[in-house]
């Protein structure tokens, strides 16, 4: 058990010194616009921290104030509108980097050893992200924050159909904790608006202490770059208004009704699925995330060097896409695509499986091969290593 | 193992340890989650409707098969308090159905109506995950913008679908009124128990459940 403990405090402490957060420092390749996600996400955080302080000045969180208070901001407060703009589209900004930079990490193999801890830790940050989204755009209190933060918090009730466990009650005292009552209402506005503004205030103090025990840079960006995001995402805020919706009108649920986009293909899933496994459904898309690091053993980085990994990525991506569509087209039919949609799954992982397995099977037979030739080469040498050691244990 | 001297006084010193956070904790849970009277940890208040009877339209309305009317039933606590705590008004549907059934929830028991009835209230609120579901007359509406779903020729009337799932529901499935026939919801939809005074319809009780 100490032994375990002991191998465990090493481990961290070795992850630890080498987390790669923000500067992307742990990679040469810095005239790739895929590394420069790290130094991106820290900026887009700083302009959404800044712009929500301000945003704070003129906000009132209750259900009947909320939505006046956003509207006389945006058109009446000179420059009110820019920095919600800033706000909002910063935090598209911030969801889109670190998205990007998980799908780089896991094509690029940059989980492995020893990016595990970078990794864990940069795909909780786009559940905190996630989490910050859903309780933040609650904060308008419009048709879509109320149906959305509705709908997510019904979810966890069906937790309790879940046999044994489910008899303890614990997926309705989620929902009752988030919505702080039996509906939805100005309780769960308050709460919202306290965890939208504490997950960020918590995190942004662990990133401090982490500048400051290690010295890393916090943007690893030129100046130009810098400048050219902020003026960018100010001008998407002059030219795009960041939309009102209607104000929430619990007795009307509009139709269409969207989520905020990087919820959409999640939402598809919701429409297909039954709701006890919607609510597991993302819970194993997270867990897949964090153990994918100790999943994949093998030391290769190359994408097409390990098969069976690449093609769920590949696989995570095209149903983040495809699903992103058929919402925002409405073209999908409910009765119809499920059973397509499994066996469509099923046949692609069993493919990849295939694919790794002869993949692993050529790789051995090549290093056999290759072993055989060195013999032959130089036959004095090979009664030292002797015929029986076992083939190179192949990089598989 | 075996029980020395040691480890007994470890057990007997750990105890009250024990008890005293168990003490510091329980008021700490509570402080996140909001009860209505005391004692509820870690049970939730049951969703149960408190309302009252309410008059909640005529029968005059509904004169033709499919007539319908919305309306809403509102709950004795429907006000924000100081607290914040609110319990949600529930959003209705009276349907005038083709012919008389049984207005009973087959899988909870749930008694809508005494004896047999033409008029079928039905919660708005969809059982799947809380979003108001509208009463479609034409149903071919449901088929172009609730998710493609093409009833069967018998079912060719007024249906209840869902915007945000893309839930349908029959108001007139045979056996099971307001019965889920496509999309995820796990069940059909909720009843209201009324009864019919002169053309005054009372709405007196209404299944629990859901959030509402």
């Amino acid at each position: 058990m100490e032994a375990v403990l002991a191998n465990l405090k090493e481990w961290l402490q070795d992850r630890k010194s080498h987390l790669d957060l923000f500067d992307e420092t742990n990679t040469a390749k810095q005239d790739n616009p895929l590394y420069i996600m790290g130094g991106l996400v820290w900026l887009s955080w700083m302009i959404v921290i800044v712009s929500g302080i301000i945003l704070m000045l003129w906000y009132i969180p209750t259900t009947t104030g909320a939505y006046r208070s956003i509207m006389h901001l945006t058109n009446d407060i000179p420059f009110g509108w820019l920095v919600r703009g800033m706000h909002k589209y910063g935090a598209d900004m911030l969801i889109i980097t670190i998205t990007i930079r998980i799908y780089r990490m896991y094509f690029a193999g940059e989980y492995k050893k020893p990016g595990e801890l970078s990794w864990m830790i940069l795909f909780a940050s786009l559940v905190l992200g996630m989490i910050s989204g859903i309780t933040g755009y609650a904060l308008i209190w419009n048709q879509r924050a109320f149906w959305a933060a509705k709908t997510v918090l019904t979810v966890p009730t069906y937790y309790d159909e879940i046999p044994v466990i489910g008899k303890l009650g614990i997926g309705h005292a989620i929902a009752y904790v988030f919505l702080g009552g039996p509906a939805l209402g100005q309780a769960t506005l308050t709460r919202f608006y306290a965890i939208h503004f504490g997950i960020s205030v918590l995190a942004v103090i662990l990133a401090e202490v982490f500048f400051y025990r290690t010295r890393r840079r916090r943007v690893n960006l030129s100046l130009f770059t810098v400048t050219l995001v902020t003026v960018f995402l100010a001008y998407v805020s002059f030219d795009q208004l960041a939309a009102m919706g209607r104000w929430a009108n619990p007795n009307r649920t509009p139709l269409p009704i969207l989520s905020d986009w990087y919820f959409l293909a999640l939402y598809q899933l919701v429409k297909y699925m039954p709701p006890l496994w919607a609510g597991i459904a993302p819970g194993l898309l997270i867990g897949y995330g964090m153990v994918v690091p100790f999943l994949d053993r093998t030391k290769e980085t190359r994408t097409l060097e390990r098969p069976f990994f690449f093609v769920v990525g590949a696989l995570a991506l095209a149903y983040y896409i495809g699903f992103t569509v058929l919402i925002m087209l409405n073209i999908a039919v409910i009765s119809r695509d499920p059973p397509i949609i499994m066996v469509v799954t099923f046949v692609v992982i069993t493919l990849a499986f295939v694919w790794e397995i002869a993949h692993r099977r050529r790789k051995a037979r090549l290093a056999r091969e290759k072993q055989a030739q060195g013999r032959s080469a130089q036959p004095g040498r090979t009664a030292a290593t002797g015929p029986a050691a076992p083939a190179a244990p192949a990089q598989v | 193992m075996t029980a020395n001297r040691r480890s007994l006084l470890k057990t007997l010193t750990a105890l009250p340890v024990i008890a005293g956070l168990v003490s510091v904790l329980s008021p700490l849970v509570r402080y996140l989650k909001p009860n209505d009277r005391p004692y509820q940890l870690p049970l939730t208040a049951p969703d149960a409707p408190e309302g009252g009877p309410q008059v909640v339209g005529q029968t005059t309305s509904l004169a033709k098969p499919w007539d319908y009317f919305y309306f809403t039933y509102v709950q004795k606590y429907a006000q924000y308090d100081p607290t914040g705590y609110k319990k949600a008004n529930l959003a209705g549907v009276a349907v005038k159905l083709p012919k008389k059934v049984k207005f009973v929830q087959p899988e909870t028991g749930f008694v809508g109506f005494e004896g047999e009835t033409d008029i079928a209230l039905f919660q708005r609120i969809c059982p799947h995950l809380g979003c108001i579901f509208n009463f479609i007359p034409d149903w071919h509406e449901v088929t172009a913008g609730y998710g493609g779903y093409r009833p069967p020729s018998w079912e060719e009337h007024s249906l209840m679908a869902c915007p945000c799932h893309l839930s349908i529901y029959d108001p007139s499935y045979p056996g099971y009124p307001g019965n889920v026939i496509s999309g995820p919801a796990p069940r059909g939809a909720r009843l209201f128990k009324f009864e019919i005074k002169g053309t005054d319809i009372i709405v007196t009780d209404a299944e629990s459940g859901g959030i509402a």
